[in-house]
């Protein structure tokens, strides 16, 4: 018996090794166009088009192939790393505007300042805030594929039962709103129904907070110091803590994954998201509008949502060259908006006007709303450290902290992350 | 399984020739043949393990005093990552919530199967296999997979065990935010996943017990307390001491199910080592760092783990 | 803790009748109330086990209804077709097999060899390696992720079955779970063996062996499963989606604004676990046989 295990043993072992020669990645070829590929997250939809205008390039000259892989974003952020550490990474890839600081600090993407320079590369008209998302340091480090300020999407249904007509354009308006639109029923202290999802940490992009922070005259950041403990900010903290904790517009202990749910699932009447929400509403049967968040005492400011790519350090001069390449063909005129219709974000050159994108509602709509964008803790290295400070300042706060006190720890904090 | 029942007793022949000693007697202990045979059994495993295990240790123990990210420049940084461990305070908060989660999980995983043990190996309890089948499920479900379905039956809107409870009167909330709340949860689905397996090898040295011990316990009027106290504890000693060692180092180690549920909120109170060690590495590319908070782990758990091994030692020679 | 072990048939006859049927009855009470103790737990703790597997036959707006519910109202396959269009899933499944089949293979063999020597064998530096064996299950993978990485990517390995493989052919915890079991093992018999001057090989494989079947069994099922559910490791190292595991693949499932869809998780879970229990279910009867022969029962 032992000794048929072991032969049995020794045959699949046999096997084993044989199957070890198979390996699943081709090796590349020795002449022809330079081979390039190329990591990015879009995985729905979008990813096809975008897939269809890199084989668009691949077909329009001969120096240059490039092939996409698809994984999400967050399989990216853990696969770039090992993959770069061994020289077997991607030489163009593409991740949310916010993660490519920390890359670009420790020399994972090459400096673009020449290409920006140059006048042939079609990036002289790019919305400026985009830019700003690929910049530390002064240095442009990536190109922008997507930069869309958040939105408010409302519940057109929910909406016409409690009577508005419109969507609110300030947050007296927006709360006055949200409060008719909580609606608890069997009186249980648990409304069925509220009036807006305010997630309190890990927010849709990790944008909403800073959003009202913006809007509301404070910022997180200025320059190399933490400003997060002002008036302002106390004020807007506090204002909205008990929007939240007295008027119950919101559940609280919300993140933006559950606050997209919530909405999707008709028990909230407006959420603050990305464009994504547009088609989620659809499959969820929800009539919904998109409407700028709405203005603040200071001003009306939205976070916005960004993707970049860029060209990693494994790329030598030739693959080099051919992302470049690419990204000059990206953001042709024609190409740009071909991009903006299919991934349902607003075109990234200024001079695309609203009407080559009426053909997609959502887009237009969003781009009318593009100029309340800001960029997200723009050229900040350790935003991951900033961003949980900022989540654990927003989740103690709605959990009934005192403002101040979070407020000037917060401040320690982001100054400590930032240094 | 075979054991041979020590109350056997041993056959005499005439004079009685004690038993040779292991790998033979005398100068065939250090012969060049009795050498190649060690060689030959430990070879291929510790081929594979120097390669892949000991020379990756060795690059981190060297990584650990750089400030590498894993490419681009790095430079030698001495003892400031170690420092750093001890004197930054998230990570001395990590250390505290690792110690926390080791010491709920590992008694009550232990316990949990152990309990299990005793009572799948009664031959009075009917339905053996399918109970032990069941019971070893969890463990089969991958880590991510279980916290997942965990996070849904603890949906503050749609879970099941909140409706539940809610109908009897029990509120949970939000329970992996609650600061109270979270870091029992996550344990909870550890405990869960794991216990089978443990069963599994408490099962195995409990069959190994012979009957015959409980027998003559039964026959002297021992009552089942005490013939578990003084028969089957004592015999489980090696199985336990294996067990413990096992459920701590994976109880320090503590990581995928707080990735998935928690991600180490909320304001860090399930925040791992681990958590830290993947968050430096992997998110704020800080390698160096990630390497020397590695083995400050490791130096822990091998304190711990040799103080747990000489106690159980010492138990099992006792019993023997 | 309840009763132990079962009182020995054998005795029945030396005790007086009427103290039988007391006995009897004794032991169905025993019985029953075990049953209902363990019947009810493991219903407890089956729910997780439920759900998934519920969750993958409802449709979508039950997953996410308020109030919710075990059953589905509305069987469907949905999510099922959907985890097979979109994951290259078969392939997954397949790559699954071989990464964690072979694995195990290896690491049974090499495992196994290395734990006989720690055990059974006498030489210097026994209890160093041990400690050192012991001390490398200490560092949390995470660390030395990168490391192993950039080592078996210059060894040409990456994307490939080989390189999945190799680092885990052999394992610590394999190593000192066998040798604590080889330590168990009496040594009347291979002592006896070795003075009849039969070689080390051959004691391993005709008399440890055989008698180390549960335990081998055991560790199998442990690594198998181990490896097949094995996140970081298949995730990082195949960067061509063609080659990842059924684990691995099942991350790349988000919806749009990263929103998991649940049923078809837990679809492609099911699929996934489902291997595992077929396995698990096959070598179960082996496990309990190779316990019924031994004479203890």
């Amino acid at each position: 018996m032992m000794k048929r295990s072991l032969s049995v043993l020794a045959t699949v072992g046999a096997a084993a090794l044989l199957l070890a020669g198979c390996s699943g990645s081709s090796s590349p070829a020795a002449d022809g166009p330079a081979e390039i590929t190329f990591w990015h997250g879009y995985t729905e939809a979008d990813g096809k088009v975008l897939d269809q205008i890199v084989a668009d390039f691949n077909a329009s000259q001969q120096k240059y192939k490039i092939t996409t892989e698809t994984k999400t974003w967050a399989v990216i952020d853990d696969t770039l790393l090992p993959a770069l550490s061994s020289k077997e990474g991607p030489q163009i890839v593409a991740m949310p505007a916010e993660r490519m600081p920390v890359y670009a600090d420790r020399g994972a993407f090459t400096d673009l300042s020449d290409f920006y320079a140059a006048s042939d590369s079609n990036t002289a008209d790019l919305v400026p805030q985009a830019v700003d998302m690929v910049t530390v340091g002064g240095t442009p480090y990536g190109v922008p594929t997507g930069f869309v300020p958040l939105a408010m999407f409302y519940n057109k249904t929910l909406f016409a039962s409690a009577g508005i007509t419109e969507a609110p354009t300030t947050w007296d308006e927006w709360v006055a709103d949200a409060k008719k639109l909580t609606v608890d029923e069997n009186g249980d202290g648990t409304p069925e129904q509220y009036g807006v999802a305010i997630p309190d940490h890990a927010t849709v992009a990790n944008g909403l907070w800073p959003s009202l922070l913006l809007s509301g005259g404070g910022q997180i950041v200025d320059g190399d110091k933490a400003a997060i403990d002002s008036p302002e900010n106390a004020k807007t903290i506090q204002y909205w803590t008990d929007a939240i904790t007295k008027d119950k517009i919101s559940p609280t202990g919300l993140d933006g994954i559950a606050a997209d749910q919530l909405f999707s699932s008709g028990k909230a009447a407006m959420h603050v998201g990305g464009p994504w929400m547009a088609s989620i509403a659809k499959d969820n049967n929800i009539d919904y509008g998109i409407a700028a968040l709405p203005a603040g005492p200071a001003e009306q400011a939205a976070s916005a949502i960004g993707v970049a790519m860029g060209v990693t350090e494994s790329a030598d001069d030739a693959q080099r060259a051919g992302a470049e390449a690419f990204f000059t063909y990206f953001f042709q005129k024609d190409v740009a908006t071909k991009w903006s219709l299919a991934s349902g974000w607003p075109p990234l050159r200024t001079d695309i006007p609203l009407s080559d994108v009426s053909s997609n509602p959502v887009v237009a709509a969003l781009s009318e709303i593009a100029p309340t964008g800001r960029a997200l803790l723009p050229g900040v290295v350790n935003s991951t450290d900033v961003i949980s400070d900022i989540d654990e300042l927003t989740q103690k706060a709605v959990a009934g902290g005192d403002v101040a006190d979070l407020l000037s720890t917060a401040q320690s904090k982001i100054q400590q992350a930032i240094e | 399984m075979t054991t041979h029942a020590p109350s056997a007793p041993p056959r005499r022949r005439g004079a009685y020739r004690p038993p040779a000693p292991i790998g033979g007697r005398g100068p065939l202990r250090h012969s060049p043949r009795h050498r190649l045979t060690v060689v030959a059994f430990l070879a291929p495993a510790i081929v594979i393990l120097t390669v892949f295990v000991a020379w990756p240790m060795v690059s981190a123990l060297r990584l650990s005093f750089t400030d590498a990210s894993g490419f681009g420049r790095e430079k030698f940084v001495g003892l400031e990552n170690y420092a750093r461990v001890f004197t930054d305070p998230d990570i001395v908060s990590a250390m505290g919530n690792t110690a926390l989660y080791a010491v709920l999980f590992t008694p009550i995983a232990i316990a949990l199967a152990l309990g299990f043990a005793l009572l799948l190996n009664n031959p009075l309890l009917p339905l053996r296999g399918v109970f032990r089948t069941a019971l070893f499920t969890p463990f089969i479900v991958s880590l991510a997979v279980a916290a997942f379905a965990w996070s849904y039956l603890l949906d503050p809107q749609i879970g099941l065990l909140n409706y539940w409870l809610r109908g009897l009167g029990i509120q949970l909330g939000n329970v992996l935010q609650d600061p109270t709340l979270a870091m029992p949860a996550v344990v909870l689905v550890a405990v869960w996943k794991s216990f089978g397996f443990y069963m599994v090898i408490f099962l195995a040295g409990l069959q190994d017990i012979p009957t015959s011990l409980y027998e003559a316990a039964r026959v002297d009027g021992a009552s089942a307390w005490q013939r578990f106290r003084s028969i089957t504890f004592p015999m489980l000693g090696n199985t336990m001491g294996f067990v413990v060692i096992v459920a701590l180092i994976a109880a320090l180690q503590a990581f995928d199910q707080i990735y998935v549920m928690t991600g180490g909120g909320p304001y860090g109170t399930t925040q791992t080592i681990v958590m830290e060690i993947y968050q430096s590495g992997f998110r704020k590319l800080e390698l160096g760092f990630a390497s020397a908070l590695s083995y400050v782990l490791l130096l822990i758990t091998l304190v711990l783990s040799l103080t747990q091994f000489l106690f159980f030692s010492r138990r099992e020679k006792d019993a023997a | 803790m309840t009763a132990l072990a079962p009182a020995p048939a054998a005795s029945a006859s030396a005790i007086p009748v009427r103290r039988r049927l007391p006995q009897a009855r004794r032991r169905r009470l025993v019985s029953a109330s075990l049953l209902v103790v363990v019947a009810a737990s493991t219903l407890v703790l089956m729910l997780p086990i439920l759900i998934i597997v519920f969750t993958a036959f409802k449709p979508v707006a039950e997953v996410n209804a308020y109030p919710p519910t075990l059953l589905p109202g509305q069987w469907t396959l949905d999510n099922f077709t959907r985890i097979f269009t979109e994951l290259p899933f078969a392939r997954l499944i397949a790559n699954s097999f071989v990464f964690a089949g072979g694995v195990t293979l290896f690491a049974l063999v090499f495992d196994s060899l290395a734990a006989y020597a720690l055990a059974r064998l006498d030489f210097r530096g026994n209890k160093i390696l041990l400690i050192a064996i012991i001390a490398s299950l200490m560092i949390p993978f995470q660390a030395t992720l990168i490391p192993i990485y950039q080592l078996v990517s210059d060894l040409g390995w990456v994307n490939s079955y080989a390189g999945l493989i190799a680092p885990r052919a052999a394992d610590a915890f394999g190593i000192f779970f066998l040798r604590q079991f080889f330590l168990s093992l009496p040594r009347d018999l291979d002592n006896a063996a070795r003075i009849d001057g039969a070689s080390e090989l051959r004691i391993f494989r005709s008399i440890v062996l055989p008698n180390a079947v549960p335990a081998l069994l055991t560790l199998g099922i442990f690594t198998f499963v181990n490896n097949w559910n094995d996140l970081l490791w298949p995730l990082v190292f195949t960067t061509d989606s063609e080659m990842g595991t059924v684990t691995s693949g099942l991350t790349l499932l988000t919806g749009p604004g990263g929103i998991i869809p649940q049923g078809v998780m837990m679809a492609g879970s099911l699929i996934a676990v489902l291997p595992l229990a077929i396995l698990f279910l096959l070598i179960q009867r082996r496990f309990v046989e190779s316990v019924g022969t031994s004479g203890l029962k």
